[in-house]
């Protein structure tokens, strides 16, 4: 078995969709906590945005490939005939989807972080700058409760 | 590189992106056609989702950039706004649109 199989397997795939985006949801509330402290340390501000960035990518990547080439065939067909299909009807199709705002979201408040501290203070965004970083980290946390239910429903959907 | 413009081009595709994700993805539940073009576009609907909503962001990234040449401090607030606004607004859309097609309400 070459690495390739080992991360293209089920709860690896799992693993690594989960634990990146427990990261990048703590990157970014890491990143919230040193954009609120006067005055910033910029590498850490830096390195706390990149964190999230890559994470929430991995993530991205890692969840795309399990849900297209096993949720469909393994999963949905348990949710789908269990005691909560609204499961799959109503949480999952809405985390699959609003998963796709993620990205472009957490560039963008990554950028802000290239900003020297006397400039984003210029510019008077720091309550939008701190309001879309907790947008990124809570987005990330509802998705997370979000796979939660689906996680639920596929293994005791059925009763037993 | 400016980086206000940067934030600004950033933040203003990302609004447009989750509008897109948004309409694309209930227009599509509600026109088969549609979903199967984006099934046949990349084997999976929601891949080519990924693919075009990625592709979006970043030609409107380099397109707001590139035509935008001054950008003031109540721009680059105006375009994190609406990102946020449309980030919001597109998860409760979504989120009511899967619930009433679940109960039938439409």
């Amino acid at each position: 078995m070459d690495l390739i199989e080992i991360i293209t397997t089920k709860p690896v795939l799992i693993g690594i969709h989960l634990g990146f985006a427990i990261l990048a949801i703590d990157a970014f509330l890491w990143l919230l906590g040193e954009m609120s402290h006067s005055p910033w340390q910029t590498r850490r501000l830096r390195l706390a945005a990149l964190i999230g960035v890559v994470g929430y990518a991995v993530s991205w990547l890692a969840g795309g490939y399990y849900y297209v080439k096993f949720y469909g065939s393994l999963v949905k067909p348990i949710i789908k005939a269990g005691s909560a299909p609204w499961v799959h009807n109503i949480i999952m199709e809405t985390k699959e989807h609003i998963f796709l705002f993620i990205i472009p979201l957490a560039v963008s408040a990554a950028l802000i972080t290239w900003l020297r501290e006397e400039d984003w203070q210029a510019l008077n965004i720091r309550r939008s700058s701190l309001i879309l970083v907790s947008l990124v980290a809570g987005l990330g946390l509802l998705i997370g409760l979000m796979g939660f239910f689906i996680s639920a429903a596929a293994r005791w959907g059925g009763g037993a | 590189m400016n980086k206000p413009k940067l934030i600004y081009a950033s933040a203003l595709s990302a609004a447009v992106t989750a509008l897109f994700v948004t309409v694309l993805t209930i227009v599509a539940e509600l026109n088969p056609a549609l979903k199967d073009w984006l099934k046949n576009l990349s084997g999976h609907h929601w891949t080519s989702k990924s693919w075009l909503s990625l592709g979006l962001y970043v030609v409107s990234f380099a397109l707001c950039y590139a035509i935008k040449h001054n950008v003031d401090a109540r721009k680059v607030g105006m375009s994190l706004n609406l990102a946020i606004w449309s980030a919001v607004l597109g998860i409760i859309a979504i989120l009511l649109f899967f619930t009433a097609h679940n109960f039938g309400w439409f």
